[in-house]
C-alpha cells in the first residue's frame, strides 16, 4: 500500500573510491620531500644530545664534505670490551682499536672521495654522533689525532629541541 | 566504418601502486635531519715559545665536571639552571661596549677604530712595502718583512671595508670593537658527559646568536641567522645578493666574534 515502496535488497551504497589514488598520492609526495634516506644501519645506541641553534649539514652532505662517526653502547654483544663501554662505528663496522682508528679512516675516506672533490683537508668536516653518556675524554682524543692530521673541522650532533628550554641533563 | 570509442583504462590498482611506493619510502627514509654545531680545531703549531699570557678579564671560563656541574667564573651553575649562561655570556660581550671610561675592569674592553684611523694604518703599511720591496738587496730577513707587511696591508683592507659598511649603516662614526684576545673558554673532565657538554655549546651559540641577530636587525633590518641560511644553501652561487650577505656577515662576526677554545680535559 505504502508509496514508499523498499527497493531490492542491494545493502549499502558503493563508496566512491576514484579520489583514493590522489590521496596517496599525496602523502607519498609529502614523504619525500620532507624526509632524507638513512645512510647505515646503526650498529651502536645513540640517544641524541639536545641543542638549540644547531646547523643542518644538508648542504655538507651534499658536497660530501662530512664524514659520521657513530659512539655508543653497541647494540650487540659485549659492551665490556670496549674502552668504558663506548664502540666506535665507522661507516659499516664496530673497529676493535676504538677512538685510535680514526686517523687512519679519516685518510681512507679522503682519498677515496671522487676526483673531482676540491675542498681541501681542513674543511671535510668529522661530525661526531654521540650518545648523551659518551666521556668527553673520548672526543678529545680524536680531536688530538684530526689535529695532527690537518683536519681541522669538527661537529658535534646534536638534535634540535625547538622551543623546550629544559635540557636532557642531570646531575649525577 | 563506425568509429569505435577507445576503451577505458581500469585505474582501480592505481591506490595499490602508490601505496606500495609509500610504504617504500616509509621505511627507507628518516625524519630527523642532521644537526650539528660546526667548530674548528685550531692548527698545531711548533714552536716552544711559551705564549704571553691573556689577561684574566678576556677570558670566561667555563669548566663542566664529571658530575654535569658547571662552573662559570665564579658561579656554579646546576645542570637545571643552565639557561642562565645565556645571559652570562652575553654580559661578558656587552658590559664594557660603548664605554670609553668608567669601564668593568673584570670584563674585556672595546676599541674603537674609525674608516680615517684604519685609512691611515692602510697607508701606513703601504708606504712600509714601498720601502721594503724598493732596497736594493733583498735578503731572506727583508722577505720576511715582506711578507709581514703584506699581511698588515690585507688586514687592514679588510678591516677599512668594514668599517666603511658599518658607518655606512649606523651612522657612527666610530666601530666599537671588543679585545682581541677575548674568548671563552670551555673546559670539561675526561667523565664529562657529550650531552652537558653539548648543552653548555648550545648555550654558547644561541647567547652569540641573539648578540649578532639584534645587532644586524638594527644595522641592516635582516636578521644574521637568516642571511648566514640564505648563503648556506646557495653558497656556490655568485649572485650580487649572496655576495652583499657575505660581507655583512663578516662585519657581525667581526663586531661579536665567537672565539671559543675547547681544552682538553687532563683528569
Amino acid at each position: 500500500m505504502s508509496k514508499f515502496k523498499k527497493k531490492g535488497e542491494s545493502g549499502p551504497p558503493a563508496i566512491n573510491t576514484s579520489s583514493l589514488p590522489d590521496i596517496v598520492f599525496m602523502l607519498l609526495f609529502f614523504f619525500m620531500v620532507a624526509t632524507t634516506t638513512k645512510e647505515i644501519d646503526p650498529l651502536v645506541k645513540i640517544n641524541n644530545a639536545q641543542g638549540t641553534g644547531v646547523t643542518d649539514l644538508t648542504p655538507f652532505k651534499q658536497r660530501s664534505t662530512v664524514d659520521f662517526v657513530y659512539l655508543g653502547a653497541p647494540l650487540k654483544g659485549d659492551a665490556s670490551k670496549f674502552y668504558k663501554g663506548i664502540a666506535i662505528q665507522y661507516d659499516g663496522i664496530l673497529h676493535p682499536d676504538g677512538i685510535n682508528h680514526i686517523g687512519q679512516w679519516k685518510i681512507e675516506k679522503f682519498k677515496s672521495k671522487p676526483l673531482d672533490f676540491i675542498a681541501p683537508k681542513e674543511n671535510v668536516i668529522t661530525c661526531f654522533k654521540a650518545d648523551e653518556h659518551v666521556p668527553m675524554g673520548i672526543i678529545f682524543t680524536a680531536r688530538e689525532i684530526l689535529q695532527d692530521l690537518d683536519f681541522n673541522s669538527i661537529a658535534y650532533a646534536a638534535q634540535e629541541m625547538g622551543n623546550k628550554t629544559e635540557y636532557s641533563i642531570r646531575e649525577q | 566504418m563506425a568509429k569505435r570509442e577507445a576503451p577505458e583504462i581500469n585505474a582501480g590498482s592505481m591506490a595499490d601502486i602508490a601505496f606500495l611506493l609509500l610504504i617504500f619510502f616509509l621505511v627507507t627514509t628518516t625524519m630527523d635531519k642532521d644537526t650539528a654545531y660546526l667548530r674548528k680545531i685550531p692548527k698545531k703549531v711548533e714552536t716552544n715559545q711559551p705564549q704571553s699570557p691573556v689577561q684574566e678579564k678576556n677570558i670566561y671560563k667555563i669548566t663542566i665536571n664529571s658530575k654535569q656541574v658547571i662552573q662559570a667564573r665564579d658561579s656554579i651553575i646546576k645542570p637545571e639552571d643552565i639557561s642562565t649562561l645565556n645571559s652570562k655570556i652575553k654580559h661578558f660581550y656587552l658590559v664594557n661596549r660603548d664605554k670609553k671610561q668608567n669601564r668593568d675592569i673584570k670584563y674585556p674592553y672595546y676599541a674603537f677604530g674609525s674608516v680615517e684611523l684604519y685609512q691611515q694604518n692602510l697607508d701606513n703599511q703601504m708606504n712600509r712595502l714601498d720601502a721594503l720591496e724598493n732596497q736594493e738587496v733583498i735578503d731572506d730577513n727583508t722577505q720576511k718583512r715582506i711578507e709581514q707587511a703584506l699581511d698588515a696591508v690585507s688586514k687592514w683592507k679588510e678591516k677599512l671595508d668594514m668599517a666603511k659598511l658599518y658607518s655606512k649603516y649606523s651612522g657612527k662614526k666610530e666601530m666599537p670593537e671588543i679585545a682581541f684576545e677575548a674568548h671563552i673558554r670551555l673546559e670539561s673532565f675526561i667523565d664529562t658527559d657529550y650531552s652537558a657538554y653539548v648543552a653548555v655549546q648550545s648555550e654558547v651559540e644561541k647567547a652569540i646568536t641573539e648578540l649578532r641577530d639584534k645587532e644586524s636587525e638594527e644595522l641592516f633590518g635582516i636578521s644574521y641567522s637568516r642571511m648566514s641560511a640564505v648563503v648556506l644553501q646557495r653558497e656556490s652561487e655568485q649572485t650580487p645578493e649572496i655576495r652583499m650577505y657575505k660581507e655583512r656577515m663578516e662585519l657581525i662576526e667581526a663586531l661579536f666574534p665567537l672565539k671559543l677554545i675547547e681544552v682538553k680535559p687532563k683528569r
